[in-house]
């Protein structure tokens, strides 16, 4: 009878210890707030800036906006791009994420690894007379004058080359395509290869 | 005897000793069935080595032996047309005392032993199934989802080819408990893209419970539970010693697994691993870029058994990086719409064994403490203790691709408190407590708001399960008190902290009904509820995930204009939404004589406020025109019948006809749900040789099945027409989906082994006629081909080897 109350209070304590033990193990994660997280993925604001290649002064830009990012709210078109005849422009761009203060330029990410990025563009047929045809989002082959190439000397199109006619006005749309392609970028690739990074379409006016 | 040469010697697998105060009151007490068929087997001789101890079975297979004067006792069975073989028995408390006979013509001579087929209580009257090591032995590397398909009424959901769940009557996902080890699986366990990681080769047998076993298991088994068993442990086993080493053509996929244990007198253990290695698969026309596996795993048990007190600690380990079809990461609506366009995938790279983004990188931590108090011969207390550690990081193609997306820890910890208690009134029961709490934490640096807040839940729960059995009836009744407490606090993309607390407290029931309607058949009906707390991911995701934008039940809401809004999170009190809660009604049919069986299932399970996503918009976003899909509550109804006819047409020669069929629906806005598995029937016919010459225990399956259409999806929307306006959608639309529901199929498949020696070779042709063909179920439906052809291959080395 001794022996077995002995056994009883060792399966009472190995009860106890298990117990405790895992007590112990979970009430040391309390739940915490998720550590700040600095969004790179979220792109909210695009600007496309046209700059006058003879005045640097001369600048058109016209802005898209994802107001909420990730919510349902609908991209807005701020603006239309109004280019004048008979000029020849760079088109640069600006691209940042305004749901943090400040602003993260993603602009910068991309340039940083622009061997996996390419821009891509359409408009009405031949609305510019340099680039003629109507871009190269149907076919990647297509005439776009890029003014960058990255380190395995395929085009990235963060600078590319605008000319417009000099008795041609003009009235039609204007897409603008970025494409994120790890490891599918060659000289080859197109517009449907990899991932569109944004994917906008602006009225274009060329007066 | 007389009958020498056909007399045979069964073979046991379990057998029940009580343990007596004196030295001469042991006993021994079980039931003989026969192997293949399960059927009782009267007259059988049971005699106990060494003693002058035999008695005969009766009519229901029954046999005891009392007065005996050791705990370990070796049985002979000896019955005419059974085979010879010399076994010896162990005591394992709780266990149905089965001996299994296996018939001499069918007799494989290696010894196979078919575990027995006891119910967990609370589920006596639930439809169920057991997949045995047998079963488990044939296929190679298959998921746990793939291997339980093969049961009537189970399909599977799937994301590409290594992530896999199981779907039981058309509900998958947190509506399925899986208990591994007697233990709730702890994983995040959303969404159809995150498989439970369970090592399958290191289970001995799986058992899938059909109804609402939400009363014995906890809250989530609205659809069924499936219960996962390692190596019981056995003692008085010799040393055992499992090796083995596969190949697989269609990804070029190795794997091999170790397993070795012994049972000793008081103490016994078992140890094992695996390792898989597969490249990316093919379809009949191209490879499936991405598409790999890498799996590790370890397990280990220690039992130690000191006359009352049984003791067992159980450790395992699985690591996985599972690869996902690149080409299923369509960034918005555009390329989705091109993705659904194109008969190919948009990426197709030559054959590699790279895994390289989209992936996922997964590892879990499972360890158990268990103490039984065997007080008298029938009543125990049980205390289980398991702390289980989730580790899941999900990499996506972007520009931080080195960075994971999604990198989550899961703690779970889960203490339980059995008590089986002695026969009352008749009554055989079990009444337990738990206390259940889950921690989830979200790892910092993954460059994006977490998809799912930090969270973490407790929960506490009381139950009881009580059985009556009266001559051919058994009735069975069940409650359950479940009180859960959980509490979140999470980030918006702005980085703005949000909290929330609430709790439920639910009370669910179950009664049951099994009546031994004839020696040959057998009826079970079961009614039971269960319920289910929306998970976080049902609640909080926010933006895009894969393809498309989803928004949980707190991230929306509509304003005065009917509007989508996303602009705060909704705290779930001022909401309108509940917890699911389920009401199945099971019923089963089991007609068994000699070599046929037939078994009719038939079910309607209703599903109060069940959550499921749909597509209520496409928006125009930054990246295009963007697919949003909200997750919203309906009432559910399902309804549907498995059946089983299994043959003999010749002595060697078995067929089983199986087919599934299921009916659901909306019943709130009288619509079809979406992802429903569809018709299925499938024909087994197996041929079984014993001996000839070396070979022994010749088998080969040969199995065409063919599914249909599903008839029942949902209306198709082309995405091009809803981004042009030729269709208009609104919150309120009716369920659609993206892509009509795949075409009917046929597939044929096959497989064979034998034994030489010690030696044991299998083969598993599967998609022999290489049919191109999509599967409804599989979300990759929208992106790419099934797998085509291919033919696995592994050698066992056997040695003592009765369990895994």
């Amino acid at each position: 009878m001794k022996t077995e109350t002995f056994r009883m209070s060792n399966v009472t304590r190995i009860a106890i210890i298990l117990l405790i033990g895992s007590v112990a193990i979970t009430s040391c994660k309390k739940e915490e707030v998720p550590e700040e997280e600095n969004e790179v993925e979220v792109i909210t604001d695009v600007s496309l800036i046209f700059t006058n290649v003879a005045d640097a002064n001369d600048r058109v830009v016209a802005k898209a906006k994802d107001p909420d990012g990730e919510g349902v709210e609908e991209l807005e078109i701020l603006d239309e791009i109004e280019l004048e005849t008979g000029k020849t422009y760079t088109l640069t761009f600006e691209i940042f994420n305004n749901l943090e203060t400040p602003g993260e330029n993603i602009g910068e990410e991309i340039l940083d690894e622009d061997d996996e990025h390419q821009v891509f563009f359409s408009f009405t047929n031949d609305a510019f007379t340099d680039p003629s045809g109507n871009g190269n989002i149907d076919n990647a082959s297509d005439a776009i004058n890029y003014d960058d190439t990255d380190d395995n000397g395929n085009p990235v199109g963060l600078s590319t080359t605008w000319t417009t006619g000099t008795n041609h006005t003009h009235d039609g749309e204007f897409r603008v395509l970025l494409k994120h392609q790890p490891g599918v970028k060659t000289p080859s690739s197109g517009s449907n290869d990899g991932e569109t990074d944004f994917d906008i379409t602006f009225e274009l006016h060329i007066h | 005897m007389g009958l020498k040469g056909i007399i045979a010697i069964g073979l046991c697998l379990l057998a029940h000793t009580v343990f007596g105060q004196d030295t001469c009151n042991y006993s021994i007490s079980g039931k003989v069935l026969d192997v293949d068929t399960d059927t009782p087997l009267p007259f059988v001789e049971v005699r106990v080595k060494d003693t002058q101890k035999a008695t005969i079975t009766n009519i229901d297979g029954e046999f005891s032996i009392t007065g005996l004067c050791s705990p370990n006792n070796t049985i002979l069975c000896s019955c005419v047309g059974y085979c010879d073989t010399t076994c010896r028995a162990y005591h394992e408390h709780g266990k149905t005392h089965n001996v299994y006979l296996k018939t001499k013509v069918t007799e494989l001579n290696s010894v196979v032993i078919s575990a027995g087929k006891n119910r967990e209580r609370g589920t006596v009257s639930i439809a169920q199934l057991t997949l045995d090591n047998k079963d488990l032995d044939l296929a190679t590397t298959p998921t746990l989802a793939s291997s339980l398909s093969q049961i009537q009424g189970v399909s599977f959901t799937s994301v590409g080819s290594n992530v896999q769940l199981p779907v039981i009557h058309g509900l998958y996902g947190n509506r399925i408990l899986i208990l591994n080890n007697g233990m709730k699986h702890g994983f995040q366990n959303w969404g159809s893209d995150h498989a439970p990681e369970i090592d399958i080769s290191s289970a001995n047998k799986i058992t899938l419970v059909k109804g609402a076993a939400g009363v014995r298991f906890g809250p989530e088994a609205l659809g069924g539970a499936i219960i996962v068993e390692n190596n019981p442990l056995y003692l008085n086993e010799p040393f055992f010693l499992n090796l083995g080493a596969g190949y697989q053509t269609n990804g070029r996929g190795f794997n091999s697994s170790l397993s070795l244990g012994q049972g000793f007198e008081k103490f016994s253990y078992y140890l094992g691993g695996s390792w898989v290695k597969i490249g990316d698969r093919n379809t009949p026309d191209y490879v499936l870029t991405n598409s790999g596996k890498r799996e590790q795993s370890f397990n280990t048990g220690l039992r130690y058994n000191w006359k009352k007190i049984d003791t067992k600690i159980i450790y395992s380990y699985v690591r996985q990086n599972l690869a996902v079809l690149r080409s299923s990461i369509a960034s918005s609506g555009s390329s989705l719409v091109q993705a659904i366009n194109s008969d190919k995938p948009n990426f197709i790279r030559p054959f590699s064994y790279d895994i390289n983004q989209p992936n996922q990188q997964l590892e879990h931590h499972f360890g158990k403490a268990e103490i039984s108090y065997w007080y008298t011969d029938e009543a125990r207390l049980t205390l289980k203790v398991a702390e289980q550690i989730n580790n899941r990081q999900e990499y996506d193609v972007r520009r931080n691709a080195d960075l994971p997306i999604i990198d989550l820890s899961l703690f779970t910890n889960d203490v339980q408190l059995e008590w089986k208690h002695p026969k009352w009134i008749g009554l055989d029961g079990l009444i337990g407590v738990q206390w259940f709490t889950q921690n989830n934490y979200n790892n910092p640096g993954t460059g994006t708001t977490p998809f799912i807040p930090n969270y973490k839940t407790a929960r506490y729960s009381v139950f009881i399960t009580e059985s009556l059995t009266q001559k051919k009836n058994t009735y069975e009744l069940g409650v359950r008190l479940d009180n859960e407490y959980n509490s979140v606090i999470g980030r918006e993309t702005n980085q703005d902290i949000f909290r929330d607390e609430f709790s439920f407290i639910n009370l669910t029931g179950s009664v049951g009904y099994v009546r031994e309607v004839s020696d040959a058949v057998t009826y079970r009906t079961n009614i039971g509820s269960s319920w289910r707390t929306p998970f976080m991911a049902e609640l909080y995701s926010f933006g895009q995930h894969g393809f498309k934008s989803l928004y949980g039940l707190l991230r929306y809401h509509t304003d005065h204009e009917g509007n989508l809004r996303t602009n705060k999170v909704v705290e779930l009190a001022s909401s309108e939404i509940s917890p699911e809660k389920g009401y199945k009604w099971l019923n089963e049919w089991e007609y068994t004589k000699e070599k046929t069986t037939v078994s009719i299932t038939a079910y309607l399970n209703y599903i109060q406020n069940f959550i499921f996503s749909r597509p209520v918009a496409i928006i125009g976003t930054i990246r295009g025109p963007m697919p949003v899909f909200i997750f919203d509550q309906a009432d559910a109804l399902f309804a549907g019948s498995d059946i089983t006819w299994r043959h003999n047409l010749h002595k060697r020669v078995e067929g089983k006809l199986g087919a599934s069929l299921l009916w659901s629906k909306n019943i709130k806005k009288d619509e079809s749900l979406i992802n429903q598995p569809p018709f299925s029937i499938d024909y087994k016919l197996t041929y079984r040789q014993h001996t000839k010459g070396i070979i022994k225990g010749l088998t080969f399956a040969l199995k065409p099945s063919y599914t249909f259409r599903q008839y029942l999806a949902p209306r198709a929307i082309h995405p091009q027409d809803i981004i042009n306006g030729t269709e208009e959608i609104g919150v309120d639309s009716e369920i659609f989906d993206f892509k009509d529901a795949p075409e009917g199929y046929f597939l044929l498949n096959a497989s064979g082994g034998f034994s030489i020696g010690s030696f044991q070779f299998n083969l598993d042709i599967q998609n022999a006629l290489n049919t191109r063909y999509r599967d409804y179920l599989n979300e990759m439906r929208y992106f790419a081909d099934e797998l085509g052809f291919n033919i696995a291959f592994s050698i066992n080395y056997k040695l003592n080897n009765k369990l895994k």
